[in-house]
């Protein structure tokens, strides 16, 4: 009986072609995209995208950023900014990951020979940068540990006798017990935040947003998967001999699923406020923008893929895998400058990545609203092309 | 009445799926308080009909009027029940009215002005704030119908209004069938249910190879079908044998593939059913009944069927 009940579910899932891939193909790719963009969760396969910067051009900082550039393991802006306020603005517009400004030549003791620019929200990436830097130095400028060594040394022992010598070998066992020798020079590299410097605050920004475009397409797509129920139900024939067939149907519900998705958006940044005392009043014109735009997208997402779908079933397996897949791609669930660089790229192509971006450039890069206009024109175009093709095929479905 | 004004005028209706042809030709006509019993074997072309009348597919050719209009502007014209319990089981009997009212061009006002004369004729109204989910099946059969009305259209379309419903309901659903007919609504009903159809429908028309193979009162087709003929019909205890089976045919008895039935048509039938049963018997075929009956649109169905078959 036991073995009749399992044939009846292996005989199901195999003639049920949604279920079949839920089951079967799903599984394996959605852990090859998570692979991919989990990979770099650990630091190992992450490669930056970081700006070279320096107010004081030397042979030390063209020696510097050509290692850099030859590293591989970043990928470096074209050119040299001269000027530490516009790195700042790369940083902050997000098209480069941190910063690296050269401050001064090896021979300054007193300060820092590089200094690290980090978005608070991405404090990873200055660690990351910071440990690559000191690498490629070490590497490749061994020269300039070496004058600076021997500049930390001499100040240790004061000159070269033999006596001397003997103090040397004893504070360099000091140094071993202590595991370092910073004393007498400034550290090679510094990071340092730029913006306001509030960590906790930009890392809520982010995820703010990033949720809360998750859950959108999550709630969207489970209220477009109506429309495949009334089409089985018999409410779509009553209706099409209406004045207005089925577009009334496919419109009040996208209209439902954008007000819908923005009071599920003011509930999360409501908590995020609440909770983080995430600043969500400063420019509210710009953060509605925003969520009529994501949440439109959204909702014309799901009512175009509920319009395709042929069972709620099909609909089920098809938008857990673009919901899945464009939550991890787009950086709802890790930022995407944790992600290999071809993954960044096509993450682009996601609705999260535009609401992310835009979320983020409003609640902590203070964008302003010609800045979040890629965005908003991104998110407004998927919602109207998802939103006729919702129509259109709603329409189509109704002379098979 | 004259064709533009009927509540449906159907003239040489011919449709296709690619090289099929499901409709060919096929005309039909149903005046103010009609009920046209619309009936045929699966796949006889009946939905395909009702979705020509709804606009669904594009007739290749023939015309198609429902109250005196032509292209969308008929559609306004048309109530349509599907099959199906087409309702939002979520919401109430009086919710799902204001809906399905609002999305049949009504106005909110002329909605509300409207749900008590919807409700009270399909016998609804008592149940108006109740769920739709939690009704029983013959409740949502009547809300189904009631949606479908409260713009008083000249054509109501019922498809299978009666599947999956026990005696009573069906019984209660024919009495809301002829109210609504009586208010002057044309109903066209497309039904398996031959009983509801001779019960209810003062014109029916029997669906083959795209046609209407033949349409009238109920009442007539019989009379010209069989004349005074009447059914012997026989009922076996078991399945017939071989030999069973070549003396049945031999006398002429036609077998019901639903059941253990074999029906004779005979004009002489009333003296014969005796005999005949005798004979039977005596041959030692095990009768469990045998019975005379009136030929109903059952048998001028089968007898439809059977024309449609040896013609193929």
């Amino acid at each position: 009986m036991i073995a009749a009940m399992f044939r009846v579910m292996a005989l199901s899932v195999i003639r049920d072609r949604g279920a079949l891939a839920l089951a079967f193909l799903l599984p394996p790719v959605i852990f090859l995209i998570f692979a991919a963009v989990f990979s770099g969760t650990g630091g190992g396969e992450i490669r930056l995208q970081i700006a070279i910067g320096t107010g004081l051009q030397s042979a030390f900082s063209s020696r510097l950023e050509e290692a850099l550039r030859n590293d591989g393991t970043l990928r470096v802006l074209p050119g040299v900014i001269t000027n530490r306020e516009e790195m700042v603005r790369l940083i902050q517009s997000g098209r480069a990951d941190a910063g690296l400004y050269i401050e001064s030549g090896p021979d300054d003791m007193t300060s820092a020979l590089i200094r690290v620019l980090v978005d608070p929200g991405k404090m990873l990436a200055g660690a990351i940068l910071a440990g690559q830097v000191q690498r490629v130095i070490a590497r490749d400028l061994p020269d300039v540990l070496l004058a600076r060594s021997a500049t930390t040394v001499e100040q240790l022992t004061g000159g070269w006798s033999a006596q001397q010598t003997q103090r040397l070998a004893a504070a360099l066992d000091e140094i071993q017990r202590e595991g370092g020798a910073d004393d007498g020079a400034a550290a090679l590299v510094t990071t340092e935040q730029v913006g306001s410097g509030e960590g906790a605050s930009a890392s809520i920004s982010y995820y703010a947003g990033a949720i809360a475009m998750l859950f959108l397409l999550f709630s969207s797509m489970q209220g477009a998967a109506t429309l495949i129920e009334e089409r089985h139900a018999g409410i779509l024939d009553r209706v099409a001999v209406g004045p207005a067939g089925t577009d009334v149907v496919v419109l009040g519900k996208f209209l439902f699923l954008t007000v819908q998705g923005m009071v599920q958006v003011a509930l999360i940044f409501l908590a995020a406020a609440l909770f983080y005392d995430l600043e969500v009043t400063a420019r509210p014109g710009a953060l509605i923008a925003v969520t009529v735009v994501a949440s439109a997208s959204a909702a014309g997402l799901g009512l175009a893929l509920a319009a395709f779908c042929t069972s709620k079933q099909q609909a089920q397996t098809v938008s857990t895998f673009v919901v899945l897949v464009s939550s991890a791609l787009g950086g709802s669930m890790v930022p995407r400058f944790m992600m290999p660089p071809w993954l960044q790229d096509i993450g682009w192509f996601t609705p999260n990545a535009w609401a992310v971006e835009a979320y983020y450039g409003i609640l902590w890069r203070n964008d302003a609203m010609q800045e979040l206009l890629p965005e908003l024109s991104l998110l407004a175009s998927l919602a109207a092309v998802g939103l006729v093709a919702s129509l259109a095929v709603s329409r189509w479905r109704l002379s098979l | 009445m004259d064709n533009r004004s009927r509540p449906l005028s159907v003239e040489g209706l011919t449709v296709s799926y690619g090289q099929r042809e499901v409709l060919s030709g096929l005309s039909v006509e149903l005046e103010e308080g009609d009920i046209f019993g619309l009936m045929g074997p699966n796949g006889a072309g009946k939905t395909t009909l009702i979705r020509a009348i709804c606009g669904r597919v594009e007739p290749r050719s023939g015309s198609l009027r429902v109250g005196g209009d032509t292209g969308k502007a008929r559609l306004k014209h048309i109530g349509l029940a599907p099959q199906e319990i087409a309702l939002y089981p979520y919401l109430t009997v009086r919710e799902n009215l204001e809906v399905f009212g609002r999305l049949s061009g009504l106005s909110r006002q002329i909605v509300h002005e409207r749900l008590p004369w919807a409700s009270n004729a399909t016998r609804v109204a008592d149940r108006l704030d109740e769920r739709v989910g939690l009704l029983s099946s013959g409740w949502k059969r009547r809300v189904n119908i009631a949606a479908a009305i409260l713009h008083s259209p000249k054509l109501l379309i019922l498809d299978e209004p009666t599947v999956g419903v026990d005696i009573e309901v069906r019984s209660h659903l024919n009495d809301v069938i002829l109210e609504l007919s009586g208010s002057g609504m044309a109903v066209l009903l497309a039904t398996h249910d031959l009983d509801q159809a001779e019960t209810l429908c003062n014109r029916v028309g029997f669906l083959r190879s795209g046609r209407l193979a033949v349409q009238g009162a109920p009442a007539d087709l019989v009379r010209e079908a069989f004349g005074g003929k009447k059914e012997i019909i026989i009922e076996l205890r078991r399945p017939a044998g071989p030999q069973d089976l070549m003396l049945l045919k031999r006398i002429g008895f036609t077998p019901d593939p639903a059941s253990r039935t074999w029906t004779l048509l005979r004009g002489d039938a009333d003296h014969q059913v005796n005999h005949l049963g005798a004979a039977l018997r005596k041959a030692g075929i095990d009768l469990r009944e045998i019975r005379l009956r009136e030929p109903g649109l059952d048998s001028l169905f089968r007898r439809v069927l059977h024309e449609g078959e040896t013609a193929l």
